[in-house]
């Protein structure tokens, strides 16, 4: 019987396989963005995200990433903006507090791993895509991400915000996060 | 009338300089002073990159303006009272001064609430300074008293020069007006 079990679990392994789960160490873990105003770049980061990361470099079909962002958390060291962005014209906090990123689906070309999925932002859902950098530590992981965004596409700064002249469209989003495997 | 200034007259150049920075250091002080009170906008945010622009604008003028003024000759000193041309002399000075003042002022203010600099957006210049919320309060307070004492000093210029044209009917603005003509 014990043969028999061994065997069946050998046999089911490799079906089952699936990505390890991690839970991301606040300390040391970053949401930034980065930004251009009239002709000058400019960083910002979110203080409140969760990130649900299950990632596995050999099965990547079974990993998955699952952010969401507390929009109103967004700070990017200018008092002027900051109290800009979460008002209507821009994230419009009081109807869509959150962003939420989900993969649908992995690709590795080379040693670059790609993750695509949907970002729904401002009550928008569009496909964007990250580049993965996932290295194994001792106690877990650091994942690095990095995409691009066009904040029109989302209607982020619509109106006479849209003049792209003074405001890029272009938004480069990053993310280091310190994982802990669960 | 000629480019370079005579012995009688301001050259054209000369003229040039004088009357388009008076121009743009009025309308960009009322500007100025109008703008603080818009609510935030996209208008508020042009509003205050052409007032940057200009100023900028004013800068690299007077720049030039002091290059010009090394190689041209300068017209005699109408004839008055030694008091009035050494007090005529003092203002111009104090003009000058508050004219470079004030773009940096607006420069050094910029800097310290680390906002960026585009020049009619066609390209970027550096901050002057480190960001610093509590100086850029003393700045920008020096950057608007800067104009209103500009103003004084003005009353001074445009005063004596009314004056002499008005009542004294010689040639100290006429040779400074655009289309004027010293007289005999």
């Amino acid at each position: 019987m014990t043969r028999l079990a061994l065997l069946l679990c050998a046999l089911a392994l490799p079906g089952l396989a699936s990505a390890a789960d991690y839970t991301v160490q606040s300390a040391g873990s970053t949401l930034a963005f980065h930004g251009n105003f009239q002709g000058s770049g400019f960083d910002g980061h979110f203080e409140k995200f969760d990130a649900a990361i299950a990632y596995d470099a050999a099965h990547l079909e079974a990993s998955k990433f699952d952010v969401t962002v507390d929009l109103a958390s967004a700070r990017t060291g200018d008092n002027d903006r900051d109290t800009a962005l979460p008002g209507s014209d821009f994230f419009d906090v009081a109807q869509f507090p959150k962003a939420h990123f989900v993969t649908t689906a992995f690709h590795r070309n080379g040693n670059t791993v790609t993750a695509d999925g949907n970002l729904t932002l401002h009550g928008v859902t569009k496909p964007v895509s990250l580049t993965v950098d996932f290295k194994p530590t001792t106690a877990g992981a650091t994942l690095d991400v990095k995409g691009a965004l066009k904040r029109l596409e989302f209607g982020v700064g619509g109106g006479d915000y849209a003049d792209t002249s003074v405001i890029a469209d272009e938004v480069i989003v990053t993310a280091h996060l310190n994982l802990i495997a669960k | 009338m000629s480019l370079r200034s005579t012995d009688r007259q301001w050259g054209s150049v000369a003229k040039f300089f004088h009357w388009i920075m008076a121009l743009a250091v009025l309308v960009n002080g009322v500007w100025g002073l109008l703008m603080t009170d818009m609510t935030p906008s996209m208008s508020k945010i042009s509003v205050y990159a052409w007032h940057k622009s200009i100023g900028l604008t004013v800068l690299a003028l007077f720049a030039l303006r002091l290059v010009w003024r090394a190689f041209d000759r300068r017209p005699k000193d109408e004839p008055g009272p030694r008091w009035q041309q050494v007090a005529a002399h003092a203002v111009h000075g104090v003009l000058y001064l508050m004219i470079v003042a004030l773009p940096l002022t607006g420069w050094w203010f910029n800097s310290l609430r680390g906002f960026p600099l585009q020049y009619f957006k066609l390209f970027n210049l550096p901050a002057i300074a480190g960001k610093n919320e509590e100086l850029a309060h003393l700045a920008h307070e020096a950057h608007e008293l800067l104009f209103w004492a500009l103003l004084l000093v003005l009353v001074a210029h445009v005063g004596a020069a009314l004056k002499h044209h008005v009542f004294d009917n010689d040639n100290v603005l006429r040779r400074m007006l655009p289309f004027g003509r010293p007289r005999n």
